[in-house]
């Protein structure tokens, strides 16, 4: 471990001497027979490439914790089940990976137990709009495991080529669209895949203030086709009219050619970005850049998150200290905080890694010697709060059939949130929320 | 198998005359080739991009070859992802479809053995009944077993995939008809008066007479139970379980999300696509004398 | 005339264990059984499951046949449907059509290369239609697929296979691509059973090859058709792995209730509704069972005296 890396000396001493002081403690209250007994076993459900590699620093650095590491499925198959298993009452984890974007539809079945008086310590060396994706106040599920706060990226020889400066307000992008489309037809501005990648979407809307579905007491506030929807939809609507950007689905063959090529000016990315695109885009390295996203209000720089998931602990676990250890200390530690950074390619979620000067100072030749992460970085600490529905997969899927069906041609997508807005209320009332 | 059936060429030989029938069998053959050749296209575009490197995939022409042959580097990667999961998950494809296919084929041939030969209470409709399960849709069932495995604790076990996947209606539909038609009465009731008991005859007269049936029966159900997708997607839960159609699956919907990890796996993919058909073909081709006859029979009722 | 070399002689044993009354429940048993476990009863529990209604808030209650009475009239259901319908009309003569025309000219033997053409057209069925769609997903590319490529070469418009309007011919064509072949070799079997002599009798008296197949060969194999044409309308209206896969590259065409059974695990991944995804599991099976009746039904009184 490099010395550039390690947190402040004293805080880490004072916390490592607090938890061996702890342990000893509970150690000694512990039956002399217990002491002796096998370590506790914590099961981790994750879908993490590699992730064998942090469990095993975690093992050796725990002795009376064995961390036994499964991956039932990424994302959705994973979700069913724990779904089952909360059915059955059995077969579920100690600690398992979730994505921000479920926590609260899992909070609505008691999925997840409190760790806050375990994790509430940690509070600050995470980002407050992250902090605020695993808590409640003081109520604490999960600890972030990967984030991605957003930013542009661009083909900076394209806008050079058409005498582009990096728009950094909305009106300024759609304006860059246009004339970059006018000179060549066969060049957009982005790839804007509303009937494929809801959660996309939903990125851009975050930092607007959209609050589709909150909570008001006991009652459910669904607000998905409110004024700032309506904005939002209108100015993509415009673009799509103009003929200015493309509506095809993201994350396929043809797709990372239009990025390669250069037929996508820009791409609207997360923070996991910058190294995806690297890995897909083969001839266009070097022309690169990144600069902060576009802006609705230049006083109030604000952005959203796309993707990310966080490490939650089971309510059923029968070993809460341990299961929260876990999920806390494969977060925070340096080793395999960093660990992720470089094998895994997460893009960090400790202010002490986006700060960190390896991480941070990083210039890929892919942006031309870019600090690309700097950018990112800012947007990480500027993501606002944003309240997640407890039905986000209906939520989802809502959104995908309606954006999906506006572009196929019924409608505009104004209509396609008045659509969602009936569809998701219908569900709700369905499922038994008292809607406001 | 191969020549055509003597009458039928006596048939031409009568009715046309030497050079048209030998124009008229190049057109013929031109037009099969086309359909051939269709048939080939996507598998062509597998192989060849087996070939190619990520950035080659995206960029190159899909028929045409790379800027360099990657083809060992590609199956290097394939094997050594994720700690050698695919070998992992082609075991497991081979292991489920194998223990599929032999079961399918005793408890098929052994049901339409009692359906041919026996003459029982219920016969008529419970024949109707395994016809009828055919064509119960998949979502109907798949979910009900997987809560049900649950319930009885065995979930996320490969028994919750090769014992379903041993059911085999149109099997016993298959070889009720074989059996009908290849099992002459005489001889079993020749065997019962010298004393064989049931179990006996059914082992050493039926089963060998039934040979080419049973083994298309065991064919089909291996192949069903390779390409089945559905089943082991829902029943199943760990990775080290799981067949070569969702773990392929899983890494193409990876590919597909991009967020968070931002691996991108295709050339392994494609790759995994091209060595998982490869044990398939090969079956057909070592078992093609068996199947071709098989079928025969099962196909004329 | 007992000259079977494993009939044993047995004196005392008549029949061993297993008499002849038994035999036949004997040897049902292990299907039988396997059919109850991992058909009946997980049927029986989705007809249980349909009956209630699961709710994020609140839980299970009981809901009789409401379910049931919402699927009739849930048109995201018939839409599916339709789009099914539409398909099968199009796709199951097409793919059957062509199979059959193949079998013909394969017995004939009026080809060259035989085997290989058997072999060649089997072939896709041996893929998994997960790879089989992974595969004509990246051949269908709107901008940088191989087809694509050659039209722009050939400067021709290139072919959009994943528009609205295309993408029922496309997700045809895959699933006639994978199993054509399939129906080609059980109507090339049925062929080669027909017995030899009335190839010879009926050019005897005078027949053309093609009168030969249409008023000899063609009813002798219609109980292959037909077993063929009930398994594509089952196949049909089950569609769920193609579009499935599909989704993801033609979000705008396929949604989530592009096909009935798409709908149901929709309904259960996503909306957590399993008592009604069962219900429209149910009324999808019943449409089926329905359609196949029908179909045998119409065809029967067709062909009078069979």
């Amino acid at each position: 471990m490099t010395k550039s890396f390690n947190p402040p000396g004293r805080t880490m001493q004072r916390r490592d001497f607090l938890k061996a002081a702890g342990a000893t403690v509970a150690v000694a209250a512990l039956p002399a027979a217990v002491r002796a007994a096998e370590p506790v076993k914590v099961l981790l459900w994750s879908w993490v490439p590699d992730l064998q590699l942090e469990v095993d620093q975690f093992n050796a650095a725990h002795p009376g914790i064995k961390v036994e590491l499964v991956n039932a499925g990424q994302g959705n198959p994973e979700y069913q089940a724990v779904r089952a298993g909360l059915k059955a009452g059995s077969g579920l984890p100690d600690v398992v990976q979730i994505e921000y974007q479920l926590m609260e539809t899992f909070r609505q079945v008691d999925a997840f137990a409190d760790i806050g008086q375990y994790a509430n310590a940690h509070k600050g060396e995470f980002p407050p709009g992250l902090w605020a994706q695993v808590s409640k106040g003081d109520v604490v599920n999960g600890m972030p495991q990967d984030f991605g706060p957003m930013a542009m990226l661009y083909h900076k020889d394209i806008f050079d080529k058409y005498g582009i400066t990096p728009p950094t307000t909305w009106a300024e992008y759609a304006e860059a669209g246009k004339k970059i489309h006018a000179a060549d037809p066969n060049v957009f501005i982005t790839d804007a895949p509303f009937g494929a990648n809801a959660d996309w979407v939903l990125g851009l809307l975050w930092p607007m203030g959209w609050k589709p579905v909150s909570r008001d007491g006991d009652k459910l506030v669904i607000n998905i086709n409110d004024k700032i929807a309506k904005g939002f939809a209108a100015y993509w609507q415009d673009l799509i009219n103009a003929g200015v950007v493309e509506t095809k689905p993201g994350f396929n063959n043809e797709w990372y050619t239009g990025l390669d090529s250069g037929r996508y000016a820009t791409w609207l990315a997360a923070g996991w970005g910058p190294l995806f695109l690297t890995s897909v885009a083969k001839t266009s390295v070097g022309k690169w850049r990144a600069a902060d996203l576009p802006q609705w209000d230049k006083s109030k720089f604000a952005t959203g998150a796309w993707g990310g998931s966080a490490l939650a602990v089971m309510k059923t676990t029968q070993h809460l200290p341990e299961a929260a250890e876990v999920a806390i200390w494969l977060n925070t530690d340096p080793a395999p905080t960093k660990l992720y950074t470089t094998k895994q390619n997460f893009f960090p979620c400790t202010n002490a890694l986006l700060s960190s000067p390896e991480w941070a100072g990083a210039k890929p030749e892919f942006f031309g010697g870019q600090e690309v992460n700097k950018v990112f970085a800012k947007s990480a600490a500027a993501v606002s709060t944003f309240e997640w529905s407890p039905f986000q997969d209906f939520l989802y899927q809502s959104m995908a059939d309606e954006f999906g069906a506006s572009i196929g041609g019924k409608g505009t997508l104004s209509d396609a949130f008045d659509r969602i807005q009936d569809a998701v209320v219908t569900y709700a009332k369905d499922q038994g929320f008292t809607v406001a | 198998m191969m020549s055509a059936t003597p009458d039928i060429a006596t048939f031409d030989a009568a009715t046309r005359r030497p050079g048209e029938r030998r124009r008229s069998r190049i057109i013929l053959t031109l037009l099969l080739s086309l359909f051939l050749i269709y048939s080939f296209v996507p598998l062509i575009y597998l192989v060849l991009s087996s070939t190619k490197t990520n950035g080659d995939l995206f960029a190159t022409f899909g028929f045409g070859l790379g800027t360099e042959f990657n083809l060992w580097q590609n199956l290097s990667d394939l094997l050594t992802r994720d700690n050698g999961i695919f070998m992992r998950w082609m075991f497991n494809s081979v292991v489920y479809s194998t223990a599929a296919g032999l079961g399918a084929a005793i408890f098929a041939t052994a049901a339409g053995y009692a359906f041919a030969k026996f003459k029982f209470v219920g016969r008529k409709p419970l024949f109707a009944l395994v016809l009828g399960a055919v064509m119960i849709p998949q979502t109907a069932l798949v979910v009900p077993i997987f809560l049900l495995l649950a319930l009885s604790g065995l979930s996320d076990n490969p028994l919750g995939v090769i014992l379903p996947s041993m059911i085999s209606p149109i099997g016993v539909y298959l070889m009720r008809v074989y059996i009908e038609q290849a099992v002459d009465d005489e001889l079993l009731d020749a065997a019962r008066i010298d004393g064989a008991g049931e179990l006996v005859i059914f082992r050493a007269i039926v089963l060998r007479l039934v040979a080419p049936g049973m083994v298309t029966v065991a064919l089909l159900s291996f192949v069903g139970t390779w390409n089945n997708y559905f089943l082991p997607l829902i029943v199943l839960r760990s990775q080290d379980y799981q067949p070569i159609t969702v773990g392929l699956a899983t890494w193409y919907q990876l590919a597909q999300q991009g967020g968070g990890g931002g691996q991108v796996l295709f050339s392994i993919i494609i790759t995994g696509a091209l060595v998982s058909i490869i044990p398939v073909i090969a079956a057909f081709l070592l078992l093609q004398r068996f199947w071709q006859g098989g079928l025969t029979a099962g196909s004329i009722k | 005339m007992s000259n079977s070399p494993a009939a044993t002689k047995r004196p005392g044993r008549s029949g061993g264990f297993a008499s002849r009354k038994l035999a036949p429940y004997l040897f049902l048993t292990p299907f039988v059984l396997l059919f109850i476990a991992f058909i009946v009863a997980p049927l029986v529990y989705a007809f249980y499951m349909s009956l209630y209604r699961d709710t994020l808030v609140g839980g299970r209650h009981f809901a009789g046949a409401a379910s049931y009475i919402k699927v009739t009239g849930d048109a995201k259901f018939w839409g599916g449907v339709w789009n099914l319908v539409l398909f099968g009309v199009v796709q199951v003569p097409i793919m059957l059509g062509l199979a059959l025309l193949f079998a013909i000219v394969l017995d004939r033997g009026q080809v060259y290369a035989k085997g290989l053409f058997r072999l060649g057209f089997f072939l896709p069925y041996a893929v998994p239609s997960v790879i089989a769609t992974i595969i004509w997903g990246y051949l269908y590319g709107p901008n940088f697929g191989p087809f694509t490529q050659i039209a722009k070469a050939l400067s021709i418009p290139p072919p959009d296979f994943l528009s609205p309007g295309a993408m029922i011919f496309s997700l045809a064509n895959m699933v006639t691509w994978e199993y054509a072949g399939y129906n080609m070799v059980i109507y090339y079997a049925a062929l080669k059973a027909i017995p030899s002599d009335l190839a010879e009798a009926s050019r005897i008296d005078g027949a053309s090859s093609w009168q030969f197949a249409r008023l000899i060969q063609l009813p002798l194999l219609w109980p292959a058709i037909l077993l063929t044409i009930i398994f594509s309308i089952n196949g049909t209206l089950q569609l769920f792995n193609e579009p499935y896969l599909m989704r993801s590259l033609a979000s705008n065409t396929i949604n989530s209730s592009y096909t009935p059974n798409l709908y149901a695990y929709s309904l259960a991944t996503q909306g957590q509704q399993y008592g009604y995804a069962a219900a429209v599991s149910f009324v999808l099976g019943i449409v089926i069972a329905g359609a196949s009746y029908i179909f045998t039904l119409i065809t029967n009184r067709r062909r009078p005296g069979q």
